[in-house]
């Protein structure tokens, strides 16, 4: 299926400064594989060609960001960088109440804390492994109720991020709407596939949270990509900025936690946003303890500003069809050799189903875990496991054992062109050819949270 | 004194915007009397803190640039790992988004209610990491350290013989941890000597207790054992720093301080196990281990920064700035902290301000005296920072009521300094006409950061 955009996506900038990078060897990639346990998170980055673990933190900022990093105004206290942000996130996303912090766990950590108490329910449309182990930490338990298309990676449904809202009236019912502080919403669900969400259901969610008394709590990580599904696919947007249907979603939300590291475009910081005073109040208060004095939050004056000015670049439509229409480019590319991704495509990766990839490799055998490793022995590309590594394991010990096995190829903003996609599809492609002949991982190494980090593999003869 | 050089000249440049008493008077009044709450725009002298607010050499601003910003594994990492090794002589290097977050990761795991953290004297996030663990705080200053006006050499040493009676009281069981905080920033930027973390070294290793370092100015305080240790003037300051490393099991440091980085902080330790537990609580809160929570560019400037501070030039330049401040009040009569300290110049309010009584807080009378006659900020380091109450509700005054004007690294030149010292004799002259506070909202934990005050009326 092509997707609705125009064929040349051409950039909206030129290139201003550039980064070196070091070509290896299949010898060397093959040594520095095993020195990282198979594991991707443990590889140099010097030893990576192209770099798709993560579009968090790895944009290029813009002339403008960077200019913004030399007015950094670094007093520990009242910080005019703290209000400038302050005024942006008002002005673009109309939360009332900020606090910053030093990414996005850093917000979902006190978030948690505040909201949480011990045996409450927080719905959510797909767990995300920072966000779920936050709640659970403070004492809730997630349940999942997104749409089940969400969880089928063939299913070309355009708003696969969308809640069952007959999954969440059970739950209300079940547990009555007190032990439900708020529903976890995230914009572009990533662990489905960066997935929107659309208007009509989030709209449809309010009006039945609203009746029970619940709150909406928005990761808005990647909101603007969501704003632009919304704008190319859902019916009465077509003509509306990106930036408006933006704000729109927020006003449909009572707070967020944002990791500003990805859709705005710098490479540290986070906040939290919240629209009643007494939650912003008792965060403030732990924000001292975890992250540093209200008006900075543990972050560099100078990040405040490139945030604030980020924020502003990131909800400009020409910016945002340029950053899908890549990712796109990179999914068609996939497709023509053949590779079976997650369909429709996502706003901010690709992300291949390594179940239908590896049909010989059993699930705990890593099939995800085992292709992102081919891929970088293959060409050097670095991708991330989205799969059992990374879902974890519950209270009772047992492996999550999620329906998709996925290979996530992320998409750092602004950085790579579009050579880099074709190098990128290439090296999938030879991969698929010799696809019968990859054999599954063992693991011998396991941390006990987020494992996915730091667990170690060998290779199965 | 001669004129001190600075080993640099300026490269960049900030506006200071003027402002007038009567305008200041006003803010302060809307800042509800607390300096934390006053716009930084609003402010001609910043002296807050030296924490996060040096200004970065070239060489560091070059190293910005090089940053590498690869989610895991990055080259900066790798830099910033070394610079750490090379300075600490231990393997293990956590690299978190601030100090108060390694604190934090570590108070996790060794805290907990019935504990008791013992130190010369913990910092005010410190101990609120502590307390927020369950577990309790025990400053143990020796004796010289408790009288502002009496100079020492040493006043930060711990005090080795109330310690082995607090370690015999409470059993060593209860003790997780001995943190030595270098140079003591509450008790006035005061020095702790080698030999007195020898001694210490010695009394937690015959009690089975690990010794860190609260490293955030291990170089200011390297440099004095240069200057006022026997057996160390000829050694040189990474020398002198590799050797108070040496006595320590682990420690933790805030890069914001003599790393001259405007973020960040770790976490280095021998102990791989204690590790393998820090890392897992450092991926919930401050992200993946070669990041942990900082832009691959903070790492390069941490790196760069921490080989700049014990160039001895530097240093002399740092110390003798603080001196040269320091004795211009003494010349004056102003009740100052002696001898000088290393990052700061602490007024001692308690008779700076003899004619209000402790529990009206006459520390953060001073601090809003200078923000209104010079727009000068400061920090009261007293009752407000560290006041308790008892069960009847009567504050629990602290043992000392200082005012803190700390100097920002290579930030503010001689002739600010001159301005400073004319303000503060100037208020001095006319300390009677300031009356006390009264605080009338407060947070539970921290509560000098976020309080609101206003002046009693007489």
């Amino acid at each position: 299926m092509k997707q609705h955009v125009k064929t040349s996506w051409a950039e909206p900038y030129k290139i201003k400064m550039v980064e070196l990078l070091k070509m290896t060897t299949p010898a060397q990639r093959k040594k520095a594989l095993s020195e990282a346990g198979y594991n991707t998170f443990l590889l140099k980055s010097e030893d990576v060609y192209i770099d798709l673990l993560t579009d968090s933190g790895t944009s290029a900022m813009s002339d403008q960001q960077w200019a913004a990093m030399m007015t950094g105004d670094e007093a520990y206290a009242g910080s005019r960088n703290f209000y400038h942000l302050e005024e942006v996130v008002k002005k673009v996303y109309g939360y009332k109440y900020l606090i910053p912090t030093h990414q996005g766990r850093g917000a979902e950590n006190i978030l948690s804390k505040v909201l949480i108490k011990k045996g409450d329910i927080i719905p959510g449309n797909m767990y995300f492994t920072t966000t779920r182990l936050h709640q659970e930490l403070a004492g809730g338990k997630f349940e999942d109720i997104i749409i089940d298309e969400a969880h089928d990676p063939e299913n070309e449904f355009e708003f696969k991020g969308n809640v069952d809202l007959n999954k969440l009236e059970k739950l209300i019912h079940k547990y009555g709407a007190k032990r439900i502080p708020y529903v976890s919403i995230a914009t572009s669900v990533n662990m489905a596939g960066g997935q929107p969400i659309s208007m009509k259901n989030l709209k449809d969610l309010r009006a039945l949270t609203r009746k029970h008394g619940i709150r909406i709590i928005h990761d808005m990580t990647r909101v603007a990509e969501n704003a632009y599904f919304i704008q190319q696919r859902e019916k009465g947007y077509a003509n509306k900025k990106v930036k408006d249907i933006v704000k729109e979603i927020c006003s449909l939300t009572d707070g967020a936690t944002m990791s500003a590291k990805k859709d705005a475009l710098v490479n540290i910081g986070g906040f939290l946003a919240v629209n009643e005073w007494d939650v912003f109040e008792e965060a403030r208060n732990l924000v001292v303890v975890y992250e540093g004095l209200h008006t900075y939050g543990g972050l560099a004056g100078r990040d405040m500003e490139a945030m604030a000015i980020g924020i502003g670049e990131s909800v400009d439509d020409d910016h945002i069809r340029a950053r899908v229409g890549q990712v796109i480019y990179l999914g068609e590319k996939m497709m023509d050799y053949g590779i079976p991704i997650v369909k429709p495509i996502g706003g901010h990766g690709i992300f291949v189903d390594a179940k239908k990839f590896l049909p010989h490799i059993p699930q705990p055998s890593f099939p995800a875990q085992t292709l992102a490793a081919e891929i970088y022995q293959d060409s050097g590309v670095r991708t991330m496991e989205r799969g059992i590594v990374s879902a974890g394991r519950k209270a009772n010990g047992d492996n999550y054992n999620p329906k998709l096995e996925l290979v996530r190829f992320t998409i750092p903003r602004r950085v790579y062109t579009q050579a880099h996609m074709d190098v990128i599809a290439e090296s999938a492609g030879r991969v698929y050819e010799r696809r019968e002949k990859i054999k599954g991982l063992k693991m011998v190494y396991e941390p006990t949270y987020l494992r996915f980090f730091q667990a170690r593999f060998e290779k199965l003869v | 004194m001669k004129t001190i050089i600075e080993p640099f000249r300026i490269k960049s440049v900030e506006p200071i915007y003027f402002n007038t008493p009567e305008e200041r008077t006003i803010i302060l009044k809307d800042a509800h009397y607390n300096s934390f709450l006053i716009h930084s725009n609003d402010v001609l002298i910043d002296l807050l803190t030296d924490s996060g607010t040096s200004a970065m050499s070239s060489h560091q601003w070059a190293g910005m640039m090089q940053g590498d910003e690869s989610y895991a594994g990055s080259p900066s990492f790798f830099r910033f790992e070394k610079a750490v090794q090379d300075i600490t002589g231990m393997p293990i290097v956590i690299p978190t988004h601030q100090g108060r977050a390694a604190e934090k990761i570590l108070f996790s795991i060794l805290g907990g209610k019935g504990k008791y953290f013992v130190s010369n004297t913990l910092f005010d996030t410190t101990r609120a990491n502590i307390e927020f663990s369950g577990a309790e705080g025990v400053d143990l200053l020796c004796e010289e350290g408790k009288y502002p006006s009496i100079p020492a050499p040493f006043k930060g040493n711990l005090d080795t013989v109330a310690l082995i009676k607090f370690i015999e009281e409470k059993g060593a069981e209860h003790i997780p941890l001995c943190i030595i905080t270098v140079t003591n920033n509450s008790g006035g930027g005061q020095p702790v000597s080698m030999q007195n973390i020898k001694e210490v070294r010695t009394i937690c290793t015959k009690y089975g207790i690990p010794l860190f370092i609260d490293a955030c100015r291990f170089a200011e305080n390297s440099y004095f054992i240069k200057l006022r240790e026997e057996g160390y003037a000829d050694k040189a300051v990474s020398e002198i720093a590799h050797e108070l490393f040496s006595y320590a099991d682990g420690c933790t440091m805030s890069a914001k301080k003599d790393a001259f980085a405007n973020i960040g902080g770790f976490l280095a330790l021998h102990n791989e196990e204690l590790a393998v537990k820090c890392r897992n609580l450092l991926v919930i809160t401050e992200g993946f281990p070669t990041y942990g929570g900082l832009a691959g560019r903070d790492l390069e400037a941490i790196a760069i920064g921490l080989s700049e501070v014990m160039e001895e030039s530097y240093l002399q330049y740092r110390i003798r700035s603080i001196e040269y401040l320091t004795n211009k009040l003494i010349d004056a009569g102003v009740p100052v902290m002696q001898p000088a300290g290393g990052h700061a110049v602490y007024l001692d309010a308690k008779e700076f301000m003899s004619h209000i009584p402790v529990d009206q807080y006459p520390g953060q009378v001073l601090v809003g005296a200078l923000y209104i006659e010079g727009g000068i900020r400061s920090v009261e380091i007293g009752s407000l920072m560290f006041g308790k109450y008892d069960e009847g509700g009567q504050l629990i005054p602290a043992a000392l009521e200082l005012v803190r004007l700390a100097i920002p690294r290579r930030v503010y030149t001689q002739s600010h300094i001159d301005y400073v010292a004319e303000v503060i004799i100037e208020v001095y002259q006319n300390r009677h006409k300031y009356s006390g506070l009264k605080i009338t909202e407060e947070a539970p934990l921290l509560r000098h950061f976020t309080a609101k005050l206003e002046p009693i009326m007489n």
